[in-house]
C-alpha cells in the first residue's frame, strides 16, 4: 500500500532546463576560436590562452541566462574575455613584485613565435612584436578594432572608458607600431649595407 | 624639426583615415590637408602601407591544434559545471521563507530559512561542491505550487527530483516510502522502520527523516511518534508541523511544548490492508506499525480505500471536528 502513491523517481523538470545548452553550444561553435586568437595575441602565450578561453566560457556559461536574446554575445565575450585579461596581468604583476625578480620580464613579447604559432613575413612577425609591447589597454584596443573588427563602442564596453577613449587608444597603438616598423626597416637597411 | 601644430592637431584624424577608421568629415579634413602638406602625405602613405600589414594579422594566426585542444578541454569543463549548476529561490510563505533548490533533474533542496532571505550556512554546507546561482524564474512556477501546497488548494507536489543530497541507501529507502504517505495521514517512525525492513532501526530511520533535503515534498511531516506525539521537526519546532499537518485535516491537541495527534478521532489502516476502519474497530491496533491514521473519509478513500465491512466508518463516521 505505501509503495503506490506518490512514486520519487528522476525526470526532467519540464521546461526547466537551467541553461539553454542548445544555444550556448552554438555560441562556443561560433565564437571559441576567435576568443582564443584574441587571448593568445593579448597574452602571448598558449598556456594563458588555453586557460582564459576556458574560464571567459564558464563565466558565459553562468551568466548565460541573464543575457537578453537580442544581446551582442560577441561583444559580451570580448568583454569577459578581456577582464580575464586584466585581472590575469595584475596577478601577475603582483607576484613579479612579490618576488622582486631581478630581471624583471616584460610581458613576453616573443612569445608567439616561440612556440611556433606564428608563421608569417618578416614585416607581419616585427608587427606581432610591436604589439606585443603595446600597454595593455591600447593592445587590447588595437587588437579588437582592427583584427576583430568590433566597434568603438563596444570595445569602449570592455576597457570600461568611451568610445572616444577606445579610438585614442587604437590611435596611440598605431603610432607606437609605426615607429617600431620604422625601427625595424632602419636596422633591416644597416644590416643590408654590412 | 617638429611638425606645424595644425598637422599635430590632424594626426588622429590622418592615422584614422589611413587605416579605415574614419568618419566621412575626418576624411575629407584629412583628404584636403594632405593635398597641400607633402610631410602628411608621406605619413598617410606609410599608415595606409601598415593598414594593409595589418589586415594580414587576421588570416595570420595559425593556432589551429591549440584551439582543438583548449575546446576539447573547455567541453569536458562545461560537462561537470553542468552537472553541478543549482538554482535556487526564496520563496515567503505562511511557514516562513523557504529556499527551493533545483538542478537539470529536479528539485534537491528544500529548507526553511524563518526569516532569512539568503540560503544559510545549513544550506550553503548540503550545497557545499555545487554552483549556486540565484534564478532568474524557473523556480517561480514551484514557489506557487508550493504556496497553493500550504494553502491547502493542492494535495501533490509532483515534482521531479534530484536525490543527490541523500546520505545513503537506507535513507533513500526511508525517504521512498515517507514519499508514499498519501495526504491528510500520518505513519510512525517505527511504522516506516517496520516499512524498509528494519523494524528495530526506529532512531536511525528518525535520522534519515532529519536529513530529510527536501521536506513538504517529501513529507516527513507525516511521521509521527507511536504515543501520537509529534517529536521533532525540522530544526527542532514542532510548529511548522503542526501547520502542516493541520493544513490536511490531521486533528492535533497541543501538549506541553509539543503537539499530539488525536488517534481516537482519526481512521485506521491496518498494513497490507485496503480498508480503513474506526479506531474502535477489533480488527485493528490504533495505530499499528506500518499502518497510516487518516483525518478524515475523503482522505482515506483519496486514497483508493474502502470502507471496512465490519466496523462500517461509511455509516458511523468519527467527529473529526477539532475546537
Amino acid at each position: 500500500m505505501l509503495a503506490r502513491a506518490g512514486e520519487m523517481g528522476p525526470a526532467g523538470l519540464s521546461g526547466g532546463e537551467l541553461v539553454d545548452d542548445a544555444g550556448f553550444e552554438a555560441m562556443v561553435a561560433t565564437h571559441h576560436g576567435e576568443i582564443y586568437r584574441y587571448l593568445l595575441r593579448t597574452t602571448g602565450r598558449t598556456t594563458d590562452a588555453d586557460d582564459l578561453s576556458q574560464e571567459t566560457f564558464l563565466r558565459a556559461y553562468r551568466a548565460y541566462r541573464g543575457l537578453p536574446p537580442d544581446a551582442n554575445a560577441r561583444a559580451w565575450l570580448f568583454t569577459i574575455a578581456t577582464n580575464l585579461c586584466r585581472n590575469h596581468f595584475r596577478a601577475q604583476k603582483r607576484r613579479r613584485l612579490a618576488y622582486e625578480a631581478a630581471s624583471v620580464a616584460a610581458p613576453s613579447t616573443d612569445g608567439l613565435s616561440a612556440d611556433g604559432t606564428v608563421i608569417g613575413r618578416e614585416v607581419s612577425a616585427a608587427i606581432e612584436g610591436a604589439v606585443a609591447r603595446l600597454p595593455f589597454k591600447q593592445r587590447v584596443a588595437f587588437l579588437q578594432r582592427k583584427v576583430h573588427e568590433l566597434d568603438y563602442e563596444s570595445i569602449g564596453r570592455a576597457l570600461d572608458c568611451t568610445a572616444e577613449s577606445a579610438r585614442a587608444h587604437v590611435f596611440q597603438a598605431l603610432r607606437k607600431i609605426r615607429r617600431a616598423l620604422d625601427g625595424h626597416a632602419r636596422s633591416e637597411r644597416k644590416e643590408a649595407e654590412r | 624639426m617638429s611638425k606645424p601644430a595644425i598637422c599635430v592637431a590632424l594626426e588622429p584624424d590622418l592615422v584614422a583615415a589611413a587605416t579605415g577608421d574614419a568618419g566621412p568629415e575626418a576624411a575629407q579634413r584629412v583628404e584636403a590637408h594632405v593635398e597641400r602638406c607633402g610631410a602628411c602625405r608621406a605619413d598617410f602613405a606609410r599608415y595606409r602601407a601598415i593598414d594593409g600589414e595589418v589586415t594580414a594579422l587576421r588570416s595570420h594566426l595559425v593556432a589551429e591544434p591549440h584551439v582543438a585542444v583548449a575546446r576539447a578541454e573547455l567541453e569536458a569543463r562545461l560537462t561537470d559545471l553542468r552537472s553541478r549548476l543549482v538554482a535556487y529561490r526564496v520563496v515567503p510563505t505562511p511557514v516562513g521563507n523557504v529556499l527551493i533548490a533545483h538542478s537539470e533533474q529536479g528539485v534537491l533542496l528544500v529548507e526553511y530559512l524563518g526569516r532569512g532571505r539568503r540560503p544559510d550556512a545549513a544550506a550553503a554546507r548540503r550545497l557545499a561542491g555545487l554552483e549556486i546561482v540565484e534564478d532568474a524564474g524557473e523556480v517561480e512556477r514551484l514557489g506557487r505550487d508550493l504556496l497553493e501546497y500550504l494553502e491547502g488548494q493542492r494535495t501533490h507536489l509532483d515534482w521531479p527530483l534530484d536525490l543527490r543530497l541523500v546520505r545513503s541507501e537506507f535513507h533513500r529507502e526511508v525517504l521512498r516510502r515517507t514519499a508514499a504517505i498519501p495526504y491528510g495521514a500520518v505513519a510512525s517512525y517505527a511504522g516506516i522502520a517496520r516499512d524498509v525492513g528494519r523494524p528495530r532501526a526506529v532512531r536511525a530511520a528518525a535520522q534519515a527523516l532529519r536529513w530529510n533535503p527536501m521536506p513538504i515534498v517529501i513529507p516527513c511531516h507525516r511521521v509521527v511518534g507511536s504515543s501520537g506525539l509529534l517529536t521533532g521537526y525540522a530544526g527542532g519546532t514542532t510548529e511548522t508541523k503542526q501547520h502542516l499537518l493541520a493544513v490536511e485535516g490531521v486533528p492535533l491537541v497541543p501538549v506541553r511544548g509539543d503537539f499530539r495527534i488525536l488517534r481516537d478521532r482519526m481512521y485506521v489502516l491496518a498494513p497490507g490492508d485496503s480498508e480503513y476502519c474506526l479506531p474502535s474497530c477489533p480488527s485493528v491496533d490504533p495505530f499499528p506499525r506500518g499502518g497510516l491514521l487518516f483525518g478524515s473519509r475523503d482522505r482515506a478513500e483519496a486514497a483508493g480505500l474502502a470502507p471496512c465491512t465490519t466496523c462500517r466508518p461509511d455509516l458511523h463516521p468519527l467527529v473529526t471536528a477539532v475546537s
